[in-house]
């Protein structure tokens, strides 16, 4: 019995070390920097021509698209990348509607080409993927939007 | 309804309490027993919470807009069945119905003939339900209603902020997310639930086992059909979600790594490795100490999958507000993983369970390998989870790992699975003969080989995808060959009654067809799938593998009082001839600045023509479409449908099989 077990065992560690090789090199390979706007900016040089992932909050009125050649452009401004910060701040809708309305704020253009997505609009959260160019242009691979699940700000509004 | 709803809330909660003490006070007294008094509390604690349920539903039924949770999720456009469905449509809403679905499984735990629940495992479920009940009430309560200060501002909150404060109706309320307005949708986070809480009683019957240090068959004989039954809700929860991202979020995605997403995976990793561990002990008695670490790991991973989807701490890029209830989750997750791994650690010896597989080709060698496999997943997604928080701590870059990293991780060891699954059933249970695999091989063999020439002379000459083809048709003519086999062997006028009797083998072999289903759909859509986009006017036509598409008209209409609908007209043609007219659209919410697209689809079981209005302008009129041809998408689906068929036909069978199985031959045909 013991003579056979090795054997298995053996087979067993080999499988084990080539999917730890597997996640590490994976890991090692695929991740990508996620970025603030501000961290984007202040280290321009260095991120220049790198796949990168970053956050902002899409300022409704700089979005522009065209059908035709379905280029889509916007705008979108600071905010923090921690959740802490943001939760101190009163959570992330409340974040999002100050930082759309906050000019003093980082801002980049996006670049993108493809089908307008479903949720782009006015202080929605934009995780956008892609690499910045020469002319600190955003140029983004895929699109990504969340708009914040609950109205805490716009709720008690409604009825005014 | 308001009270209606509240108090027998807190009632319930207290109902728990009370009854954990009392149970605790018999365990003081060397008593295992559950407590008859703490059972009836627990059960009448399921009653309140019920109507604390019902009074939340009446309220989304009738519109109360004084609440706060009502007028953040309805509003008056909405379907009625869209209004008692929003119950679980937000964050304070689904953890309320939640807690109450533990609530249910404890419930039904409690009321079963057999003394399934004693002490120690009451003690555990009942504190689950307490805490999740706790956090709903406490952390993010959907009874809180809206209150007109007299400044005239308005607050949320469940009793008066100040003096003179008054409720406040608001006249209308914000209505629930388009993108959730899909069946798809309305049934996938219950079904998701319902599995997650099933696999609470195992836990509970393992922690109790483990505690009491019960050396006998309790855990497997106790939990199978839960394990089981949980294991069919999750699947059909995590199928339907994907059915959901593929027609709604009208990208033909039908699965994104989306941290989320992920999360729900991991429970079903480790419960499908304990279904095949299960079924070794029950036949071989061995994996004693891997059923009790499964059956711990499954339900930690379900606390974690929560814990992942409501924190938004795991991959900021989920960051949705609420998170005022993460770090009682993370605290309580971190109490039952120390309080699992000290158990098991102090009971490792006691657990026995030999280890002894006679070959490393025997079947019992492959549920082995394909348990490595299933648990090396789980340590690829989960990595894939918490290496952004682990590395964001030690180094304080924000770094994710996305698509690239999971489908660099996760192909080779689904490919590995599905070869597993493919020759499995050929493989016996003892020391094997290679001889004897070869003669049950070569049919299925020479079937598979044959339709991969087939597909190779119609002129299809992608790698991959005949290599998938040809792993799936392996593992299809397999099981379909050993079926017919038996069917002769048997005789066809008793093989149905045969069919049922063995349900537990072939349920389990609809499961594995079911896989394989799935996998020449992942198949399809990865290698196959071909996609245009082109902006065209009336009478243009844009061609796609063989299919034309031709725009003929657009209109806006607004039937629904909530949206505006944009709907182009469009012919599909293949070949030249006219096969169907499609009708892709948005719906534009004017008020929440958002539209949806509705894809138009024609389908059949070769192929999805899918059909996406991407942009349009009735003036000119012109529209942009997007047009994907997606090959054997529809095997998906139908696959997810096997998964839960074969698991219900497995669910039905005793846990007791040991003695029932050897009364008719495992074999039953060696030729």
């Amino acid at each position: 019995m013991k003579k056979k077990n090795t054997k298995l065992i053996l087979g067993i560690v080999i499988i084990i070390a080539a999917v730890v090789y597997l996640i590490a090199s994976s890991t090692l390979s695929q991740s990508q920097y996620f970025l603030t706007v501000e961290e984007l900016q202040s280290n321009q040089a260095e991120y220049v021509g790198k796949n990168v992932r970053m956050s902002g909050v899409v300022l409704g009125d700089t979005i522009a698209y065209d059908p035709q050649t379905l280029e889509l452009t916007f705008q979108v401004a600071q905010i923090p990348g921690d959740h802490r910060v943001i939760e101190q701040m009163g959570g992330m809708s409340v974040v999002l509607a100050q930082a759309a309305q906050d000019p003093t704020l980082p801002k980049m253009a996006i670049h993108y080409v493809g089908p307008r997505p479903d949720l782009l609009k006015d202080e929605a959260q934009a995780i956008i993927t892609g690499s910045l160019d020469e002319n600190g242009v955003f140029q983004a691979s895929e699109l990504l939007l969340k708009c914040p699940s609950k109205y805490q700000s716009e709720l008690p509004d409604q009825s005014q | 309804m308001f009270f209606a709803g509240l108090i027998p809330s807190y009632l319930a909660l207290l109902a728990f309490l009370v009854a954990m003490v009392l149970t605790v006070l018999a365990l003081l007294r060397k008593q295992s027993a559950l407590p008859t008094l703490a059972s009836h509390l627990a059960k009448s604690a399921f009653i309140l919470q019920t109507i604390g349920v019902i009074s939340l539903v009446v309220m989304l039924a009738l519109e109360d807009y004084t609440n706060y949770y009502v007028a953040s999720v309805v509003n008056p456009a909405m379907p009625g069945i869209l209004k008692v469905t929003a119950l679980w449509g937000g964050q304070a809403g689904s953890l309320f119905f939640w807690s109450w679905l533990v609530s249910l499984i404890v419930f039904i735990a409690l009321s079963g003939k057999r003394k399934l629940i004693d002490a120690w495992s009451f003690l555990v479920l009942s504190a689950n339900v307490s805490f999740f009940l706790g956090l709903s009430l406490f952390g993010d309560n959907p009874f809180v209603r809206i209150w007109a200060l007299s400044d005239g501002s308005l607050v949320s909150s469940l009793f008066a902020p100040e003096a003179g404060a008054a409720v406040h109706k608001l006249s209308i309320g914000m209505g629930l997310n388009p993108l959730l307005r899909h069946p798809g949708m309305i049934i996938h986070p219950p079904m998701l639930y319902v599995g997650y809480a099933l696999f609470i009683v195992p836990f509970a019957v393992g922690i109790s086992t483990l505690i009491q240090k019960q050396n006998d068959d309790r855990l497997i004989h106790d939990t199978r059909t839960w394990v089981v039954l949980g294991w069919v809700f999750l699947t059909g929860g995590i199928v339907l979600g994907s059915w959901w991202s593929y027609d709604v979020l009208g990208w033909g995605g039908y699965w994104a790594w989306d941290p989320v997403e992920t999360a729900s995976l991991l429970p079903w990793l480790t419960a499908t490795a304990l279904l095949h561990s299960f079924l070794l002990e029950r036949k071989r008695g061995i994996f004693k100490r891997f059923n009790f670490v499964l059956v711990l790991l499954t339900y930690l991973l379900v606390i974690f999958s929560i814990f992942v989807t409501r924190s938004g701490l795991v991959n900021s890029v989920h960051a949705f507000s609420e998170s005022t209830i993460s770090s009682p989750l993370l605290a309580f997750m971190c109490f039952w993983l120390v309080g699992s791994i000290g158990l098991l650690v102090w009971r490792w010896k006691a657990l026995g369970g030999e280890f002894e597989i006679s070959s490393p080709f025997n079947r019992e060698a492959f549920f082995l390998y394909t348990n490595i496999i299933l648990l090396a997943l789980t340590a690829v997604c989960l990595w894939g989870l918490i290496f952004p928080l682990i590395n964001g701590a030690l180094t304080g870059n924000q770094v994710v790992l996305d698509r690239g990293y999971y489908d660099r991780t996760t192909t080779p060891l689904f490919l590995l699975l599905v070869f597993l699954l493919a020759i499995c059933p050929l493989i016996g249970w003892n020391v094997v003969q290679l001889k004897k695999i070869g003669k049950k091989l070569w049919i299925p063999l020479g079937l598979s080989i044959l339709t991969i020439v087939i597909l190779f002379l119609s002129g299809l000459r992608i790698a991959m995808a005949l290599g998938g083809i040809f792993l799936v048709a392996l593992g299809l003519f397999t099981l379909l060959t050993l079926t017919i086999r038996d069917g002769i062997a048997v005789g066809l006028p008793k093989f149905w009654g045969f069919l049922w009797r063995q349900r537990n083998r072939y349920g389990a072999w609809l499961v594995h067809a079911g896989i394989l289903l799935i996998a020449l759909g992942i198949v399809g859509m990865e290698t196959l799938s071909t996609n245009i986009q082109g902006t065209m006017l009336p009478q243009e036509k844009m061609p796609l593998m063989g299919y034309e598409i031709e725009f003929n008209s657009i209109s806006e209409t607004f039937t629904n009082p909530e949206y505006m609908t944009a709907e182009a007209d469009t012919t599909l043609y293949k070949d030249g001839k006219e096969i169907a007219r499609l009708f892709p659209a948005q719906h534009i919410y004017p008020e929440r600045g958002e539209f949806i697209s509705v894809p138009a689809v024609d389908s059949n079981l070769s192929r999805d023509v899918y059909l996406l209005l991407v942009g349009y302008d009735v003036e000119v009129p012109y529209v942009t479409l997007r047009m994907s041809v997606n090959p054997l998408v529809n095997f998906m689906w139908l696959g997810g449908i096997f998964l839960v068929l074969g698991g219900l036909c497995v669910a039905t069978t005793s846990s007791h099989l040991r003695e029932e199985e050897e009364l008719v031959q495992e074999e039953p045909l060696e030729v």
